[in-house]
């Protein structure tokens, strides 16, 4: 068997005292896009924090590769390849659009297949970004601080990216825009994870999916099973 | 009471003004990136400027050159400072009254030890050979170490600016002040950072307690001489803004020295007053970033 790209394994989390992740597992094979879904408050931004490091989970194991990281700080996490396009941003507002991307800067793996990740071919990817290279960050619009975060993420030069929530609060063509980045991303082989509340946005691009529902892992499918019904859908995710 | 001023005695003020201000600058440079980048009320501020001075003045003692005595002072004090920082500091992060207890407490801690050590008596050691006599221009005297001061403050003034504004380093350090938890996540290394800025200002204090020996000289209570002019420097400029540092750091140089001279009875009004005011009517100083 493969070696996932990214494992949890009965991932326990709190926050203070309240039991926010219950005994969550769920795996990211290397080279596919999971779709991590649901509702508000159901734990995916808990479990993107967990992975990354913010929060340290009390339970559990979480795997990259086959390596342990559950215990690492945020700073080495990053360094074993998992880059993180945070909800609501998080740009860096007081650097300029070149600064953010350059203090993300890190070479890949001696072993990479893929051309790295410079700043250049961030702009590339990017013309608006590269317009605005020498502009504060804070002066950006939704969708321009949208396509940074994920341009700095991808100056680590990751082997598994995680997306949440990137189409949250922005215009119908930016999300397309977006969602036509992702498609890319995936496409040069890149394992990513994409949270979402919308079912319909991911069911096109994803791989796999995994629903979540009060802190626990409610369903774990695929796009075809999931359109042809049988799950309720709207029992996990509400009405959307 | 006012005192007339003749206008040669006015350059002189001038000068010393300008000499006191690049001193100023280097003591509060440091506590304004502490402060305001960490949010770390350094009252050690003023004691590692005299402990710095002390340090200068015993290497001096033993023959060692003016500069590199400046330099090995500021050296031991990042030292010193990353070692509070690092074990001490690091465990109260956020939390600033027992910060504020802890830093006041390594404040007396260390005036104790210098009494000890270097007694009470007042100590000044003299300013570099190449740089003792005075330059004649216009029908004045410039004593020469005055300028010098100057002059190293203005090189520490660019070099930091550089290294804040245009380097890959200082996009990092104010990446790690924006957003601490997504920096780190990105990868950034804040707390070694943070440490870092630290240890600059320890040093930079020391620094320009060495630099500051030979006019001020060094004696008990020079820490807490220090330290509120560093803070009205930062109060006035604003924290974590090196040109609000800069600005400050002359004014107060101007006020210190001016106000001495014409209004002797009011030399504290003189040097509060504009922070109350500041205060008051611009709190975030007035080169600061209001905070949002
Ligand atoms: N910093 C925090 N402190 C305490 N509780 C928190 C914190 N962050 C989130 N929670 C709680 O944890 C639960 C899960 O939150 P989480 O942010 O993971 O949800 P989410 O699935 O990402 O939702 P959304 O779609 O709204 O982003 C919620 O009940 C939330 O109130
Ligand atoms: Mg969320």
């Amino acid at each position: 068997m493969a070696i996932d790209a990214l494992g949890l394994h009965d991932i326990d989390a709190f926050y203070g005292d309240s039991h926010i992740l219950q005994k969550v597992s769920f795996a990211l094979g290397e080279g596919r896009l999971l779709g991590l879904l649901g509702r508000n408050g159901a734990g995916k931004s808990t479990c993107m924090n967990v992975v990354v490091g913010l929060l340290p989970a009390r339970g559990g194991t979480v795997e990259v590769f086959g390596g342990d990281i559950t215990r690492l700080p945020p700073e080495s996490i990053s360094a074993r390849g998992i880059a993180l396009v945070p909800q609501g941003r998080r740009i860096f507002k007081s650097l300029t659009v070149r600064e953010n991307l350059m203090v993300a800067a890190r070479p890949p793996d001696p072993g990479s297949r893929h051309a790295p990740w410079t700043s250049e071919t961030v702009f590339a990817m990017f013309p608006r970004l590269a317009e605005r290279k020498h502009q504060l960050a804070a002066h950006l619009s939704g969708g321009e601080q949208q396509m940074l975060a994920i341009g700095r993420a991808l100056m680590a030069n990751p082997r598994v990216l995680l997306m949440d929530e990137p189409s949250e609060g922005l215009a119908p063509q930016i999300v397309a825009d977006v969602m036509a980045t992702i498609r890319k991303l995936k496409e040069s082989g890149l394992s990513i994870v994409l949270v979402e509340q919308n079912p319909r946005l991911v069911f096109d691009v994803a791989d796999d999916i995994a629903i979540l529902n009060g802190g626990r892992v409610a369903v774990v499918s695929t796009p075809a099973e999931l359109t042809r019904g049988g799950i309720d859908l709207t029992q996990h995710l509400g009405v959307y | 009471m006012m005192t007339q001023l003749t206008s040669a005695q006015a350059v002189i003020l001038a000068i010393n003004s300008f000499a006191f201000g690049g001193l100023l600058f280097l003591l509060s440079a440091g506590f304004s990136l502490i402060f305001g980048l960490m949010r770390i009320p350094n009252l050690m501020h003023g004691s590692f400027f005299m402990l710095g001075a002390y340090f200068g003045v015993s290497l001096l003692d033993w023959g060692v050159n003016f500069w590199v005595a400046a330099l090995l002072s500021g050296l031991a004090m990042a030292v010193i400072g990353g070692i509070i920082e690092r074990f001490l500091l690091r465990r109260l992060e956020g939390q600033v009254l027992p910060q504020v207890l802890l830093t006041l407490g390594f404040a007396f801690i260390i005036a104790d030890i210098c009494l000890m050590v270097w007694t009470g008596d007042p100590w000044q050691p003299t300013a570099p050979p190449s740089l003792r006599g005075a330059v004649q221009a216009f029908g004045l005297f410039f004593p020469l170490y005055r300028l010098a001061i100057l002059a190293v403050a203005v090189a520490v003034a660019i070099a930091l600016w550089i290294m804040v504004d245009w380097t890959r380093l200082g996009a990092m350090i104010r990446a790690g002040v924006d957003d601490p938890p997504i920096a780190r996540v990105v990868g950034i290394k804040v707390s070694q950072l943070f440490t870092l800025i630290f240890c600059l200002g320890a040093a930079l204090a020391a620094f320009a307690g060495v630099m500051g020996a030979p006019f001020l000289s060094v004696y008990p209570g020079l820490d807490f001489e220090m330290l509120p002019l560093a803070l009205i420097v930062v109060i006035l400029g604003g924290t974590g803004s090196l040109l609000g540092a800069l600005v400050g750091s002359f004014l107060l140089g101007f006020l210190y020295n001016f106000g001495q001279a014409m209004f002797p009875d009011l030399a504290y009004v003189i040097l509060f007053l504009p922070m109350l005011l500041v205060l008051v009517l611009r709190p975030q100083g007035l080169f600061g970033r209001v905070v949002a």
